[in-house]
């Protein structure tokens, strides 16, 4: 028998799909927060692009908060540049009613709030903030899309049943280049 | 449907509004915090078409989720073990999330379902805790924080909120151990264990669990329950976090990595779960 | 009623066709095949056929292999650039070549190239689009340089400059600003580079290296990464692990002696 007879050409293929609100896009990129004794280096590439296509090369996706700290972010832009938007003005509420920038951990308790505060229409963003405390030490923290966020204590490369790993501190210098060494292999792999 | 929806759309708060710094007004310090809803016909759909991964495993938004929690009453007070693993679909996204929230001195919550659902409200439980002191001038008991909890998550029911949480603490009535879920259940209680893990510590808690215990064999107890949970349950590990809650408060007894606990409880010999009992004899032929 | 079981008789296999149309819509993920994501372009000059190809093959957005080849040979005087699924491509054309060998083995003439098209636009069509090869095929034959495109539903056209692929807008923008009859070689060649460039840099789905083959009368010639506009800069860093950093938890070393006894039973599968 031909192999094609035995298609049956009146089953579905996929069912019907209701069309549906569907405000959401995934823009992809990358960022990355590494934290050090006295700094924190925050990267991000510069791509926006959708689906096979690049909308722009040049859509920064790290923003400048206050002096010390800085918001990288990845997944939906317009969700992201909203947001960035949204903490910014909170931040300058905040400096005229108190009269001092917010603290980089405070800004991260706030920055929960406000992904959280979207609980029922979340932002489609995946959060690192990274930036100085008060007393001059490095901090990073990473989210999830409706808030979930946790300071990353002290993580290094290696893993759990590598005890021999070294872990020591790292300068800026290392970071920096362990950076761009993430960010080109990175972009080997990944479209 | 829209009834719900109005209600939180039309709920005129505070929150994160601007103007709380200068026209503070006392009567919406227990009003709920107002919430975005999408701008289509069901909402509710809408977010369990982007963030439910069990209706559409192809959703975009897949946030954290917590796994094995336990808690349970003693002599000595209450025992409160974790895992600090979340996952987001099938991936861990972190190890070190904290799952036992410190609600204040003397309450504690755990974490389970969604992790940002479990600490934003906990964290909401912990302001309206401190408030009733104020107004007060005595603690809260457990019982009415875990009833205000459960009130919050169930005027949210079918929202899609997601948590399962053990509120615990010690007040005029001794150790109290309260499970308050996103359903709206709110059970009182002398062990629970809440996550994917629990079945697996619910195993090990239920074969050695004894009320007369001393608190090292009590933590100890709660300690190898989670990590039995950890080692069978793919959505559990890390560290496992222990506290102790005594009448004077609660009292952080540390943490310990999974993999370390592991390779000691390897050296050491099994817990005689059966112990000293005769094996039962069965006699086939009759 | 069934009396014997037949023999398989090579080919496809339909069985589990329908089953799986209907886990599929049971919401069952059905795993993703390797897709080309390609950009591929050929045209016609002076003396011959130019075709180019770039090098990436991607599994939805991870990049699956960053050097794979994407003009296969078809014939010594025919060659194919294939975008789709990488599995249908290969297959296809090395099915069509095989059956071309014997073909010239029966005839002792050499292939001409709509012999090759319509083996191929048939075997395509029978398919009804679920083999997914689009092809361009291009080759020299007693008339002359030729070019065909082959789409997955088995439709076929005979055009002097081609492209196709994901990147295949980017790259007949190229064409269609710079093409024009009677191409010098080098010429071809360079115009061919830039499309596939085009495709490399503005479509994520095509990217590392530009692959050229041309072919002119009684000559091919093969440019495996004839442009390379993607090297991987070196990395500022060494990440290699010490010796021990992997704990040895248990050593035991046994000598294995293996006895055999008998006689074994001859492979004849």
């Amino acid at each position: 028998m031909n192999p094609v007879a035995l298609y049956n050409h009146d089953a579905p293929i996929s069912a019907a799909q209701q069309h549906q609100f569907d405000p959401y896009e995934m823009n992809g990129g990358s960022s990355l927060v590494i934290k050090g004794a006295d700094y924190c280096l925050i990267a991000s590439d510069t791509r926006q692009s959708d689906g096979y296509k690049i909308n722009s090369r040049y859509v920064p996706k790290a923003f400048k908060l206050t002096e010390t700290a800085v918001l990288a972010t990845s997944g939906f832009s317009a969700d992201g540049l909203a947001l960035f938007k949204k903490l910014s003005q909170n931040l300058e509420w905040y400096k005229h009613a108190h009269d001092k920038v917010m603290s980089t951990p405070a800004i991260a308790q706030m920055l929960s709030n406000t992904l959280y505060y979207k609980r029922f229409f979340p932002y489609y963003t995946f959060c690192l903030l990274g930036g100085i405390d008060e007393q001059g030490r490095g901090v990073s923290y990473s989210y999830d899309p409706l808030g979930s966020y946790g300071a990353e204590p002290y993580k290094s490369v290696g893993h759990k049943n590598q005890q021999g790993v070294q872990r020591t501190d790292m300068s800026l210098d290392t970071a920096i280049s362990i950076a761009k060494d993430a960010f080109t292999s990175a972009s080997e792999r990944d479209i | 449907m829209d009834s719900i929806v109005n209600k939180f759309k039309r709920s005129t708060s505070t929150w994160g509004d601007h103007n709380m710094l200068v026209n503070f007004d006392v009567t919406k310090e227990f009003s709920l915090p107002s919430f975005d809803i999408p701008p289509c016909h069901n909402p509710i759909e809408f977010l369990k078409h982007n963030t439910d991964e069990k209706s559409n495993a192809e959703c975009r938004i897949k946030f954290k989720h917590g796994t094995t929690t336990l808690a349970f009453k003693f002599q000595g007070g209450i025992i409160v073990s974790v895992d600090s693993r979340a996952t987001a679909g099938s991936v861990i996204v972190t190890q070190n999330i904290r799952k036992i929230i410190e609600i204040n001195p003397y309450l504690l919550g755990t974490m389970a379902g969604g992790a940002a659902d479990c600490t934003f409200w906990e964290r909401e439980l912990g302001r309206r805790c401190r408030l009733y002191e104020l107004r007060n001038k005595e603690r809260i008991s457990v019982s009415a924080a875990s009833k205000l909890l459960g009130n919050i998550v169930y005027s949210f029911k079918g929202m899609g909120l997601s948590m399962g949480t053990m509120v615990v603490g010690w007040d005029k009535t001794g150790p109290n151990i309260y499970y308050v879920d996103a359903d709206g259940t709110r059970l009182k209680g002398d062990l629970f264990s809440v996550g994917s893990g629990s079945p697996f510590a619910y195993g090990v808690l239920d074969s050695a669990y004894d009320f007369d215990m001393s608190a090292h064999d009590a933590a100890e107890l709660g300690r190898r329950a989670v990590y039995h949970a950890a080692h069978r349950d793919a959505a559990s590990g890390g560290n496992i976090h222990v506290y102790h809650v005594k009448q004077s408060g609660w009292e952080n007894l540390g943490f310990r990595d999974f993999d370390d606990l592991h390779w000691e409880y390897q050296d050491q010999p099994k817990p005689s779960i059966i112990g000293d009992v005769q094996p039962m004899m069965l006699n086939i032929q009759d | 009623m069934v009396t014997r079981l037949e023999q398989p008789r090579g080919g496809f296999n339909f069985d589990n066709f329908q089953r799986n149309v209907s886990l599929e819509q049971k919401g069952i993920r059905i795993p993703k095949p390797i897709k080309t994501g390609t950009t591929i372009a050929a045209i016609i000059y002076k003396d011959g056929v130019c075709l180019g190809a770039d090098t990436r093959a991607t599994s939805g957005p991870i990049v699956a292999d960053k050097n794979c080849a994407k003009i296969h040979y078809l014939a010594p005087n025919i060659y194919c650039c294939g975008a789709g699924t990488a599995a249908d491509t290969e297959f296809t054309t090395a099915l069509i070549s095989s059956q071309l060998e014997l073909h010239r083995l029966t005839t002792g003439r050499q292939t001409r190239l709509s012999t090759a098209r319509s083996m191929l636009c048939q075997m395509l069509f029978k398919y009804q689009g679920h083999v997914s090869a689009a092809l361009i095929i291009g080759g020299y034959d007693v008339n002359g340089p030729n070019l065909y495109s082959v789409m997955p539903h088995g439709s076929v056209d005979n055009v002097p400059f081609m492209t196709m692929g994901s990147g295949s807008l980017a790259a007949m923008a190229v064409f269609e600003r710079s093409w024009r009859k009677d191409l010098e070689r080098q010429e071809a060649i360079d115009l061919v580079k830039d499309a596939i460039d085009a495709g490399i840099f503005n479509d994520l789905g095509s990217g590392s290296n530009v692959d050229i083959n041309v072919i002119e009368k009684d000559k091919v010639d093969i440019y495996r990464n004839y442009y390379k506009p993607n090297e991987r800069a070196p990395k500022e860093k060494v990440y290699k692990f010490k010796r021990g950093t992997t704990p040895i938890l248990k050593e035991s070393i046994k000598d294995i002696l293996v006895i055999t006894e008998g006689v074994e039973a001859m492979d004849i599968s």
